[in-house]
């Protein structure tokens, strides 16, 4: 009997990439399993983009290596790419052809032969719900169409590994929630999926496992639970307050109980603070806020989630 | 190669459903090359009507009006015989005639040893071309005739006896002075203006091309399509094969079109065929070598379209598409460095009779060279530039 752990689809060790003196990705090593969905979460800016980039080899690794399947992934035209669907963040389509034009046309670029490729045309226009609007051009379609087909043309040659990068960004709730669901569905049948995002709550609802990324350093990795539990004694006291909300974050910061402070949530009027005893440190909030001219209008103590993760491991909020 | 031919059988269905690129590639070549034969005149043909007035009604006479119908003038002069100088005059100020040669009274008698007269041409500022070949064919033929008489002064000075002399002077008139200078590489037929410009314009706006394919890999550099196909087991050998393969075919596409519509509509004529699809061949490699030219150098879409626009009519002014048969030295010379300026220097010769190598080498050399050249700078450039 064999206890070897199965080959991970996706194998990145120590990627490193700098442009000029700015190093984008630093060290980053991460697996992902056959079936599993690996969200990796950071702000904008933090190098999830340029990880991915590399995963999918549209851009060289000053150091470090990407394995799919066992084989190595390079800029070249190697065979480890017809194993890996690309999701790209923006509608990387032909608006002036039909969405079937599109399928087929990505499709043929990993040489599926003829008939396999007109049923996995219509495979993937049934799963993203535009059979009807197969005939019809890319630029007749609304904005939520685009996008599910954007997601269909990285499917079209049933990769091993599908990359997203941040598909729902600026997506309607209702286009987001159809995403949301395809990907699960994807993860379901067997498919590893690498999904980027810098939404708490998609990394939360999705992923298996979730990588988090910082200045281009992988600082996190765990299933949400496991991350949660390493803030399971902290608190997230949520302060929905008017005035000068980014100076009264800074001066939260420099309480000693205080890990990490910031603007967040989906609102602008809230700072977010994470402190290890949120009701003895509370007067002290308030007392400051109020020397500081900011007015608080409510306080709530949540139990920590990923962002609760993030602000104590970052001591910023992840959409700063 | 099935990649290669997806990539340019899209890039093709893209083009073709762009309405302006039909206009541009397909439609305003064929149009403006019409006009500008309309314009010229529908008859694009030179030929003069000149007449003729035998005063002498000898064989000398006789010999002029067999020069003018001969085989070498035919098709090009069209002889009109008057009975007096004054008749002739008011047919050449009427526009009857474009001019006139008078040949006086006892001209074949000077030819035995009497006095000359002298032949006259009655012109007109009218036409001025018609009249100076009226002019060459005359002193041409005056010439001949003085050296007939040359010859027969020679012999009776010699001792002939003078019975022979009328022998002496039909003898001397079989021998023919030179038959005529003409300079090296100058073609028999007249070149029609459409001959030129259907070429011409098709090459003019063949070359908008190279916008099209250039901003196209642009716009697909910003909508993420390129990344898309990066990202596919496809090489960028491939990719650059299918794009250049779509601009080659569209390329060809144009200037076919437009060469086809001028030969069975508008009347071009080239004396070889294979040297018409030979020169439509070296142009389209030419585009081909433009539109990457322009990648490499362009950062934006928005710069590639500037590039592309300063290329084309850069390259229409000095290649001399705008100028039938070329114009000054200056310009031939100018156009020496052009591919459009070599490939309209063979469809000049072409439309005048010369044939094979003869019209194509030198052309299809110089475009070659051309190509070189661009493409040197191209992949030096490319390779300047930061890979992935």
């Amino acid at each position: 009997m064999n206890d070897a752990a199965p080959q991970p689809v996706l194998d990145c060790a120590h990627l490193v990439r700098r442009f000029g003196d700015r190093t984008a990705v630093d060290d980053v090593s991460l697996r992902i399993a056959p079936g599993e969905t690996y969200g990796l979460l950071g702000p904008n800016g933090a190098g999830k983009t340029t990880a991915i980039r590399m995963v999918c080899g549209l851009l060289r690794p000053d150091a470090g290596t990407v394995r799919v399947a066992g084989l190595p992934v390079s800029t070249a035209a190697g065979p480890a790419k017809r194993l890996i669907g690309f999701v790209p963040q923006e509608v990387a389509l032909y608006p002036d052809l039909s969405v079937r034009e599109n399928l087929r046309f990505f499709g043929r670029l990993y040489r599926l032969p003829r008939r396999r490729l007109e049923a996995r045309v219509a495979e993937v226009l049934d799963l993203i719900g535009l059979t009807a609007r197969a005939r019809d051009r890319v630029d007749s379609l609304s904005g939520g169409m685009r996008r599910r087909l954007n997601i269909g043309a990285g499917l079209v040659h049933a990769p091993t590994l599908l990359v997203l990068d941040e598909p729902t960004v600026g997506v309607d709730p209702q286009s987001r929630h159809a995403i949301l669901e395809s990907v699960t569905r994807f993860g379901e049948q067997g498919m590893a999926v690498l999904y980027t995002t810098h939404y708490m709550e998609e990394a939360e609802r999705l992923c298996d496992r979730v990588g988090i990324i910082d200045r281009g350093r992988l600082i996190a990795e765990g299933t949400p639970r496991e991350l949660v539990s390493l803030v399971a004694e902290r608190d997230r006291v949520r302060l929905t307050a008017v005035g000068d909300l980014d100076a009264f974050a800074r001066a939260c910061r420099r309480f000693t109980r205080v890990e990490g402070a910031a603007r967040g949530g989906d609102r602008d009027d809230v700072v977010e603070v994470v402190v290890k005893d949120a009701r003895s440190l509370l007067p002290e909030l308030l007392d400051l806020a109020h020397r500081q001219g900011v007015h608080v209008r409510s306080v709530e103590i949540d139990e920590p989630d990923l962002e609760t993760v993030f602000l104590h491991l970052t001591g910023t909020a992840l959409r700063e | 190669m099935r990649v290669v031919l997806s990539i340019a059988a899209k890039d093709l269905r893209q083009r073709l459903r762009d309405r302006s690129a039909w206009v541009i590639v397909f439609v305003a070549p064929v149009l403006i090359a019409g006009l500008m034969a309309l314009a010229f005149g529908g008859d694009t043909e030179f030929r003069a009507d000149i007449g003729v007035v035998d005063l002498d009604h000898g064989p000398a006479a006789a010999g002029l009006t067999q020069v003018l119908t001969g085989p070498e003038l035919r098709g090009t002069v069209r002889v009109r015989e008057y009975g007096d100088a004054a008749t002739a005059r008011r047919a050449v100020d009427s526009g009857r005639a474009h001019a006139a040669i008078v040949v006086p009274a006892g001209f074949t008698r000077a030819l035995r040893g009497g006095s000359p007269s002298p032949v006259v041409v009655l012109d007109s500022v009218d036409h001025g071309l018609e009249a100076q070949l009226a002019r060459a064919v005359a002193e041409s033929y005056v010439a001949q005739v003085n050296a007939d008489r040359l010859s027969v002064a020679t012999a009776v000075a010699a001792g002939v006896p003078q019975e022979d002399v009328p022998r002496l002077a039909a003898r001397a008139a079989l021998l023919r002075l030179p038959e005529q200078v003409r300079p090296e590489g100058m073609a028999d037929d007249p070149l029609e203006v459409i001959s030129y410009f259907g070429p011409s314009m098709g090459i003019f706006f063949v070359l908008f091309t190279v916008g099209f394919g250039a901003r196209g890999y642009f716009a697909e550099q910003q909508q993420g399509t390129l990344d898309r196909i990066a990202a596919a087991p496809v090489g960028r050998g491939a990719l650059l094969l299918g794009k250049s393969l779509s601009t080659f075919g569209y390329s060809l596409a144009g200037l076919a079109t437009v060469t086809l519509v001028s030969w069975l509509a508008l009347g071009a004529r080239w004396a070889d065929p294979v040297g018409v699809a030979v020169l439509g061949l070296g142009m389209a490699v030419a585009v081909v070598c433009l539109t990457a030219l322009v990648i490499a150098v362009a950062r934006t879409e928005r710069q590639a379209e500037g590039l592309a626009s300063v290329v084309v009519f850069g390259l229409a002014l000095a290649g001399g598409n705008f100028v039938f048969a070329s114009g000054t030295s200056f310009m031939h010379r100018l156009a020496l460095f052009t591919p459009n300026g070599w490939a309209l220097r063979g469809f000049t010769d072409l439309g005048t009779g010369v044939r094979g190598w003869a019209a194509v080498g030198a052309p299809l050399l110089g475009i070659a060279g051309f190509c070189a050249a661009v493409t040197a700078v191209t992949v030096l450039l490319l390779r300047l530039r930061r890979t992935p």
